[in-house]
C-alpha cells in the first residue's frame, strides 16, 4: 500500500476533488436552482402580501412594479466573491480569540465554507450566518474543544450561542457528513525537516537514487543558486522559505480553489516553488533525480530514470498550474476595486436573498417535516411580516452596536415589503 | 505526504501515481457530485440541492426491525433497496437534549474517522444521511457474529491458540491500518471487536478516536476503558502515540488466552497497582522520564518481570506467542512494539497456523451488535464492566 492509495480513499479525494470544468458546472447548477427558488419564494411572498392588504389595491405599491419584472439574482462568479470575503472574515474572527484559534482550525472552517457553497447558494443561506457555525464545528472536528457559550462570547457583537449553532445540521448536511480536511501544512513541516537534515549532512538519500549520499546532498544544497531575497546562511534560507510558504498556505491556498483542484502535497510544493524556486527544485531532485542530461539520453539511462524524468516533467507542470492559481490571489480587503465590486454584490444580494430561509433558528426549533416536493410555504403571512420586522430591528441594533467583526453593513439597511 | 510520488520503497510502483491519480480524479468526478447533481436539478427544482443529494442516499436503504437501543443511539436492521437480501445496520443517533453544543463529540469522531478508513478489519461506514427531525443515520456494515467479549465469556465455546491467532491477526491488521492513517482508536477492548458473518473481526466504536496530534500538542489522557488502559495514560501523559492502542491489544490478547481480563482494576489507582504487580514497577531506570508524568505514583517496588513470567503465565501461547505478548506489554511506550512490529512478529508464521475464518468458533450475536453499536463511545452498560472512561476531560487539553 502506498500513500497515494491511502489518499484516494479519503473523503477529500472521493467527494471534494474536481476538475476545473466540473467545478464550474456544479457551481452553475447550484446557482440556477437557487435563483429559481428565490424567484418563486419572492413571488409567493408578494402574493401573500397583496392578498393580505386588499385595501392597498387602489394605492400603487411603491417599487412593486419594478420588482414584479424580474429579480436580478447573483451570478456564480458573484457568489464566489462573496464566499471568499467571508472566508477572509473567518481568519479575522479566529484572531479575536485569546489565544487565537489555531491555523488548522481556521483553515478547516474555511474549507467547510467553500465546500458548503458548492451545493448551496449565498442567496439561500447568507454566509454571515454560516461562517461562525463553520468555525465552531471546526473547533470540534479538529480537537480544539471549547464550549459553545465561550465560543459565542468570543464573537464581537451580540451573537448568541443559538445564532452560532442554528445552522449546524444544515452545514453538516452540506458537507455530506465528511469532516476530515487534509491540509498541506504537515507536508510542509516534513519537507522542511528533511531539508534541514540535508543541510546538516544528515540527509537520507532516496533508495532509488543510489548516486546520492548525505555528502553530495549537503554539497548540493549549499551550492544552490541564491534565493530572490539574500539569506545569511542555509538555515536562514530554509527558515525564510518555510515562513513564506506557510503564509501562502494560510492565505492563497485557502481562498482559491486549490483544495478542490490539487492534492495537499501538490499545494505545498507549489507554494514552496513560489517562495524559493531553486530550493524547491532541489528538494524535488532529491526525490525524482534531476533532469536527464540530453547527451547521455541515448546511451545509459535506465528505465527508472526515464520514468522518473517523465514524472518530473508532469509534476512540474501541475505544480506550475497550482502556483499560478495561488499567485492569482489578492486579499479582497486590501484591494479597493475588489471591495467596490463586493459592495455592489452585497447590495444585489440584499434584494435576492431567499426570504423563506432567513431565520435559521426557527428551522431548528421546529424542524420542517416536509416530504420531498413540498414547495416550502413554510411561513405564514403574519410570520413573514413578523420576521421582517424582527430582522429590521436586529439590523438596526447591530448598526448602532458599533464594532462588529463582520465590519459595517455593506449596504445601508432597507426594509423589505 | 499523500500523493507524493516519493514516499515508498519501490519507485517502479510509485512513479505512475500522481498522474494516475489525476486520471482517476477526472474519471471519478462525474460519478460524484458534479454530474449527478446536474441531472437531479432538472428533476426537482423544488428541493435544495443538498436535500436532493441527501434524499438520494436515504432512498438507497430500507429500515427494518430494531436491533438495539442505548442512551446514545438506536440501531436498526436495514437493507439496500435494490437488493433486499443484503443487510446493513442503521445507527440512528439520538439528539442529545442535555448537550447544548450541537452534535456530540462521540458522533463527530465516529463519523469523521469512519468516513476515512476503509479496511477489511475496520467496520465499514457505507453512508450517512439525515432523516426528519434532523436525525443522523449511519449506515454501517452488518456484523451478526457478536463480539469477542461474548466468545470469551461463553463457557460452552471452546477455542484454541489457532483461533486466538486468527482473531489477534485481524485485530492487529485493523489497528495497524488506523495508525497508518494517523488515527488513534483509544478504546480497544473485546466488546468493541465485532464479528462479521464470515468470521472476520472488525474494529468498531470510533467515538473516542482522534488523529495523531502534531508534536508537542497535548491530548487528553482520559481515554480507553480502564482495564485496557496503558500505564502512561494512567500516569496522566498528555503526549502519547499508537503505543496506547498496542497496550490495549496486548490486554485483549492476554484475555483471549486466559478467558478473564488480565488486569481488572477497581479504580485507576488499583489499576496501576495491578500493572505493577503483574509486570513490575515503572522507574526511571526501566522507563526514563516516567517520574515526571503528572500522576506518577507507586506503592511497592516490584522488579521488572522477565520472559519467564510470560512463559509461565501464558503457556498456551507457546514461547513465541509469549514473546509477542511481552513486546506489547512493555511499560515504557517508546520501547513497546508498534502495530507494524506486531504484524512482523514470527508468531504469525509459527505453528499452529491461524484458523481459517470459516472454521472459527462462532455464535449468533445480532442483538449484541445492536447493543454494541448503541453504546456511547467509551461507555459500557452491563454491570461488571462499568469501568469506562465515560467523559472526556477537555480541561486537560488546554
Amino acid at each position: 500500500m502506498i500513500e497515494d492509495d491511502i489518499y484516494r480513499t479519503s473523503s477529500q479525494f472521493r467527494l471534494w476533488s474536481y476538475t476545473e470544468s466540473s467545478l464550474n458546472t456544479l457551481r452553475t447548477t447550484t446557482n440556477n436552482i437557487a435563483s429559481e427558488r428565490v424567484r418563486a419564494a419572492l413571488r409567493r411572498a408578494r402574493e401573500r402580501h397583496l392578498s393580505a392588504t386588499p385595501s392597498a389595491t387602489g394605492t400603487p405599491q411603491p417599487g412593486s412594479d419594478a420588482e414584479e419584472k424580474d429579480i436580478e439574482c447573483l451570478t456564480p462568479e458573484e457568489e464566489l466573491v462573496l464566499v471568499r470575503y467571508y472566508c477572509e472574515k473567518t481568519v479575522e474572527l479566529g484572531d479575536t480569540y485569546r489565544p487565537p484559534l489555531p491555523t488548522n482550525v481556521r483553515a478547516t472552517a474555511i474549507q467547510y465554507l467553500r465546500r458548503f457553497y458548492l451545493t448551496n447558494s449565498p442567496m439561500t443561506y447568507h454566509p454571515k450566518s454560516i461562517m461562525a457555525c463553520a468555525l465552531f464545528v471546526a473547533t470540534k472536528t479538529d480537537n480544539y474543544y471549547m464550549s459553545l457559550r465561550s465560543f459565542a462570547e468570543g464573537i464581537p457583537g451580540d451573537t448568541t450561542p443559538d445564532d452560532v449553532i442554528a445552522p449546524e445540521f444544515l452545514l453538516m448536511q452540506g458537507l455530506r457528513f465528511t469532516f476530515d480536511v487534509r491540509h498541506p501544512f504537515r507536508g510542509l513541516e516534513g519537507g522542511v525537516m528533511e531539508l534541514s537534515a540535508i543541510a546538516q549532512g544528515q540527509g537520507k538519500p532516496a533508495p532509488h537514487l543510489p548516486q546520492h549520499t548525505p555528502e553530495t546532498l549537503k554539497e548540493g544544497i549549499l551550492n544552490l543558486a541564491p534565493p530572490a531575497v539574500p539569506a545569511s546562511s542555509i538555515t536562514d534560507r530554509i527558515g525564510r522559505a518555510h515562513g513564506a510558504t506557510r503564509e501562502l498556505l494560510k492565505s492563497a491556498a485557502q481562498m482559491t480553489d486549490a483544495y478542490f483542484l490539487y492534492t495537499p502535497s501538490q499545494i505545498w510544493l507549489a507554494a514552496f516553488l513560489i517562495a524559493d524556486r531553486p530550493l524547491a527544485e532541489f528538494y524535488l531532485d532529491t526525490k525524482l533525480g534531476g533532469p536527464i542530461d540530453p547527451s547521455a539520453m541515448e546511451t545509459d539511462t535506465s528505465n527508472t530514470q526515464n520514468t522518473l524524468s517523465e514524472l518530473r516533467t508532469k509534476l512540474l507542470q501541475v505544480l506550475a498550474d497550482c502556483a499560478a492559481l495561488l499567485q492569482s490571489y489578492t486579499p479582497l480587503s486590501s484591494d479597493p476595486d475588489q471591495m467596490k465590486s463586493l459592495k455592489r454584490i452585497a447590495k444585489k444580494l440584499y434584494h435576492c436573498q431567499n426570504p423563506e430561509k432567513v431565520n435559521l433558528k426557527r428551522d431548528t426549533a421546529a424542524p420542517r417535516l416536509t416530504p420531498a416536493g413540498d414547495g416550502g410555504t413554510v411561513t405564514s403571512e403574519s410570520e413573514t411580516e413578523r420576521l421582517a420586522k424582527k430582522r429590521k430591528l436586529e439590523m438596526e441594533s447591530k448598526q448602532r452596536g458599533g464594532h462588529d467583526v463582520f465590519g459595517p453593513e455593506l449596504v445601508p439597511d432597507r426594509t423589505r415589503h | 505526504m499523500a500523493l507524493s510520488p516519493f514516499a515508498s520503497r519501490s519507485p517502479s510502483l510509485t512513479v505512475a501515481s500522481p498522474n494516475s491519480a489525476l486520471r482517476l480524479k477526472a474519471s471519478a468526478v462525474p460519478r460524484s457530485t458534479g454530474q449527478a447533481v446536474a441531472t437531479k436539478a432538472q428533476s426537482n427544482p423544488e428541493r435544495e440541492l443538498t436535500e436532493q443529494l441527501n434524499d438520494d442516499v436515504r432512498r438507497k436503504y430500507t429500515k427494518g426491525k430494531k436491533l438495539g437501543e442505548g442512551t446514545y443511539a438506536i440501531v436498526y436492521l436495514g437493507h439496500f433497496r435494490e437488493d433486499p437480501s443484503s443487510c446493513v445496520a442503521i445507527k440512528k443517533i439520538k439528539v442529545n437534549a442535555e448537550y447544548k453544543d450541537g452534535l456530540t463529540m462521540d458522533a463527530i469522531r465516529e463519523v469523521k474517522y469512519l468516513q476515512e478508513l476503509s479496511h477489511r478489519n475496520v467496520i465499514a461506514l457505507h453512508d450517512v444521511f439525515s432523516s426528519k427531525d434532523q436525525n443522523l443515520n449511519l449506515v454501517l456494515e452488518f456484523l451478526p457474529g457478536g463480539d469477542l467479549e461474548m466468545l470469551i465469556k461463553d463457557g460452552d465455546i471452546h477455542y484454541g491458540v489457532g483461533d486466538v491467532k486468527a482473531w489477534m491477526g485481524m485485530l492487529a491488521r485493523g489497528v495497524w491500518f488506523c495508525h497508518e492513517n494517523f488515527v488513534l482508536h483509544r478504546d480497544i477492548k473485546p466488546n468493541n471487536l465485532l464479528i462479521a458473518a464470515d468470521g472476520e473481526v472488525k474494529l468498531a466504536d470510533f467515538g473516542l478516536a482522534r488523529s495523531f496530534a502534531d508534536p508537542y500538542l497535548n491530548m487528553t489522557h482520559q481515554v480507553i476503558t480502564r482495564w485496557y488502559r496503558p500505564p502512561e495514560l494512567l500516569f496522566g501523559a498528555k503526549q502519547y502515540s499508537g503505543a496506547v492502542d498496542v497496550w490495549s491489544m496486548g490486554m485483549v490478547f492476554a484475555e483471549l488466552l486466559l478467558r478473564v481480563p488480565l488486569l481488572a482494576g477497581m479504580s485507576d489507582l488499583d489499576q496501576i497497582s495491578k500493572i505493577c504487580e503483574a509486570f513490575g514497577t515503572p522507574t526511571e531506570e526501566n522507563w526514563p522520564g516516567v517520574t515526571q508524568l503528572a500522576n506518577y505514583v507507586t506503592d511497592k517496588a516490584v522488579p521488572l518481570q522477565g520472559r519467564d513470567f510470560f512463559l509461565r503465565q501464558f503457556p498456551t501461547a507457546g514461547p513465541v506467542g509469549a514473546d509477542l505478548l511481552m513486546s506489547m506489554c512493555v511499560l515504557d511506550p517508546r520501547k513497546r512494539a508498534t502495530a507494524l512490529q506486531v504484524l512482523q512478529h514470527k508468531w504469525w508464521t509459527a505453528e499452529p497456523r491461524p484458523t481459517k475464518n470459516e472454521d472459527l468458533p462462532r455464535k449468533s450475536g445480532t442483538k449484541k451488535m445492536g447493543d454494541d453499536l448503541a453504546r456511547r463511545g467509551g461507555d459500557n452498560d452491563d454491570g461488571p464492566f462499568k469501568n469506562a472512561a465515560r467523559q472526556l476531560d477537555f480541561g486537560g487539553m488546554k
